[in-house]
């Protein structure tokens, strides 16, 4: 019985306040590619979080983004983005980000480890993030660094950068 | 880091990189040349067919061996009669053949690749495959197929085979009856994309020689016939008759040539040979591996005429069956009835690996400068990537379907830059691929795109060229007004100014 009342209290916030909600501002990224800074975003994802500051082990937070919604400025750049030797999307359409723990850093300020998945490779990331409370609203901010070869996303390049930096940001 | 520092450490990084690619692949001793044409080799040198029910099978070993050696004699020039020198034709009628190529005198590098300049230039055929003694002795010839001069009145492309006392040919088939660019100040650039007017020579020849609707059917279908393509463009261009065969002859621009097994109705531009030993596909569909310098070796074999003989299917271009193919009777027909050795190829090989760009006029500038600077923010680096500005990749076209095992075979970049299918798609040397080309030299060389289709850099920016009302600057089919040269549509949103930028740094490589 003491088991089931612990799986209950467990379970119940997490139901009650984590809803899958879509990500209003787009995920953005930048490599270097010749020297020069590429800026993209991928647009289309989604999110669920349960957040308490106060238990951080209770704390889950998961994400899921459609690389086919990918921007760099160049079309046929993207296009090439989607196609088998990047994220290859026909057998690849989700990117996922799951949290395993989460742990405080400072005021307002934490690291959480995470599975992310980039095509058929899981590998576990620290994602340092800050939580402020805007109004009515808590501002989640991420940003990390990760190796695209790491993922298998394109191949070892004399001017396109290796290491990619992602930028997320969302409200609940 | 600014954009013109790390273009100055990608080259220097590259370079290194090339040091170690095939510069040690040539063989240095006598001993070591290779046996080219064998079976095992040849296995897999080539890409697929776009069909690949239509792939190459190439003579075999015994045969290609059992064909006699070529042997090379010492050329002359060829004049416009108005610049022949007076007396040069008696002249030539009184030498002696000399053979001027022996393997066993050659002991240095710089011999061989002296021998392989003298190979580059020698004819292969003195038939009459292309054009005739009496064509280049009439000045009409001159006129109708523009051809090009050397200040001396010299046309480059073709020599004077002198076989014995009296016994003056015209050679044709030479490397450099394609790769020789005569420039607008008359200088000569070896090697390059070459301006030889040969698709309109060869019209010129067709029609003073009075060839019958046959004749002409005949050897176009040798030249370019691929029945099992579809729609069988090939087909329908012989079955629409002499006269629109010739004027498909005459669209090709010099800069293009339809060589066998391409077509003139996709002609290929012709390819810059300089710098070619950093390239890791030959042909613009990337039809031959390029792995080393055998495979060169090999190209060369194949492309004088050697794929006449090929088996595409049971389709043979000359008509031949298998069983007439290897009963031991000659074949007659031109560069077909004997090969190169291969220490021929090989110092042809040096010769090529040795061509070096002449001084580029266009020195880079504060306006190039910031055409780099847009060149990497388009995001051209990524195919045209520097020191080789390509990236050695092989793009498929519309409408091909890359085969999965194609991607651990090949050096393949997925995805089509939408340009113009034909070539790679209805050709005996298609693929499915075109490779992505160097861009260094654009300052000598033109037209633009693989197949020829605009005439400068500058038409390439320009967003007219993707609408069907459009005027090809380059190459237009012979059967239509208009047509809109479509894909690799990079730069095109550009400014002027940008676009100005861009041109003056890319005219700087």
């Amino acid at each position: 019985m003491k088991l089931i009342s612990l799986f209950f209290l467990l379970i119940l916030p997490w139901h009650f306040n984590a809803n899958v909600e879509k990500g209003e501002e787009p995920i953005r990224f930048q490599l270097k590619n010749a020297g020069i800074t590429v800026h993209g975003t991928i647009s289309d994802w989604e999110y669920e979080i349960y957040w308490d500051a106060k238990k951080l082990a209770n704390c889950k937070v998961t994400g899921t983004a459609n690389p086919a919604t990918i921007n760099t400025g160049i079309k046929l750049r993207d296009k090439h983005l989607l196609g088998r030797q990047y994220f290859h999307t026909d057998q690849f359409p989700l990117i996922s980000l799951q949290s395993k723990k989460i742990r405080a850093k400072g005021k307002n300020s934490y690291v959480g480890v995470f599975d992310l998945q980039i095509r058929d490779v899981i590998k576990e990331i620290e994602v340092p993030f800050t939580v402020v409370v805007v109004g009515q609203l808590q501002v989640f901010k991420a940003e990390f660094s990760l190796n695209r070869l790491d993922f298998g996303v394109g191949e070892s390049s004399l001017v396109l950068s290796d290491e990619v930096k992602v930028m997320i940001e969302l409200k609940k | 880091m600014k954009a013109s520092v790390y273009f100055k450490l990608i080259s220097l990084f590259g370079l290194a990189l090339l040091c170690f690619s095939f510069v040690d692949t040539l063989p240095k001793n006598w001993s070591d040349i290779p046996r080219i044409w064998n079976k095992e080799a040849l296995k897999n040198w080539e890409l697929p067919n776009a069909n690949p029910d239509y792939s190459v099978e190439p003579v075999r070993e015994e045969f290609y061996y059992a064909l006699p050696e070529r042997i090379i004699y010492k050329t002359y020039p060829v004049y416009h009669p108005d610049y022949e020198p007076e007396g040069y034709w008696e002249w030539l009628h009184e030498q002696d053949a000399q053979i001027v190529f022996d393997a066993s005198q050659l002991k240095t590098e710089k011999d061989w690749i002296k021998a392989g300049e003298l190979l580059f230039d020698y004819p292969i055929d003195t038939l009459g495959a292309v054009i005739r003694t009496k064509h280049v002795r009439d000045k009409a010839f001159y006129t109708s197929s523009g051809m090009p001069l050397t200040p001396d009145g010299i046309m480059p492309f073709v020599h004077w085979v002198v076989a014995g006392k009296g016994k003056v040919y015209l050679g044709n088939l030479s490397c450099a009856m394609c790769h020789t660019r005569v420039m607008p100040n008359g200088s000569i650039i070896k090697g390059a994309q070459g301006n030889w007017s040969g698709d309109k020579a060869f019209a010129y020849a067709l029609e003073s020689d009075s060839a019958s609707e046959r004749v002409v059917q005949g050897i176009t279908r040798s030249l370019f016939s691929s029945p099992w393509a579809e729609g069988d463009p090939h087909g329908k261009l012989l079955a629409s008759g002499k006269d629109e065969i010739l004027s498909a002859y005459k669209a090709v621009p010099e800069g293009a040539f339809g060589r066998q097994g391409t077509s003139i109705l996709f002609p290929p531009q012709v390819p810059n040979l300089i710098g070619v030993k950093d390239r890791k596909y030959l042909d613009h569909g990337g039809l031959g591996q390029h792995r080393n310098s055998e495979d060169m070796m090999r190209y060369i074999a194949m492309n004088q005429s050697m794929d006449f003989l090929n088996f595409y299917g049971d389709y043979n271009p000359i008509g031949l069956t298998r069983e007439r193919l290897y009963n031991g009777k000659p074949i007659f027909f031109p560069g077909t009835y004997d090969r190169y050795s291969d220490e021929q190829l090989l110092a042809i090989t040096k010769y090529m690996y040795s061509l070096t760009p002449p001084e580029n006029p266009n020195k880079p500038s504060v306006w190039s400068e910031k055409g780099q600077t847009i060149f990497a923010e388009q995001g051209c680096v990524t195919c045209h990537t520097p020191p080789l500005f390509t990236n050695n990749k092989l793009t498929p076209a519309d409408g091909f379907e890359i085969p999965d095992e194609h991607y651990s075979k090949y050096s393949i970049f997925d995805v089509s830059v939408g340009t113009d299918p034909g070539y790679t798609l209805s050709t005996r040397r298609g693929t499915g691929y075109y490779k992505v080309p160097s861009l260094l030299g654009l300052w000598y060389r033109g037209p633009f795109l693989h197949d020829a289709s605009l005439a400068k850099l500058e038409d390439l920016f320009d967003p007219a060229r993707l609408r069907d009302d459009y005027v090809p600057t380059g190459f237009k089919p012979h059967n239509v007004k208009t047509k809109a040269v479509k894909g690799h549509e990079f730069g095109i949103e550009l400014s002027k100014s940008e676009k100005d930028a861009l041109i003056a740094y890319l005219l700087t490589l």
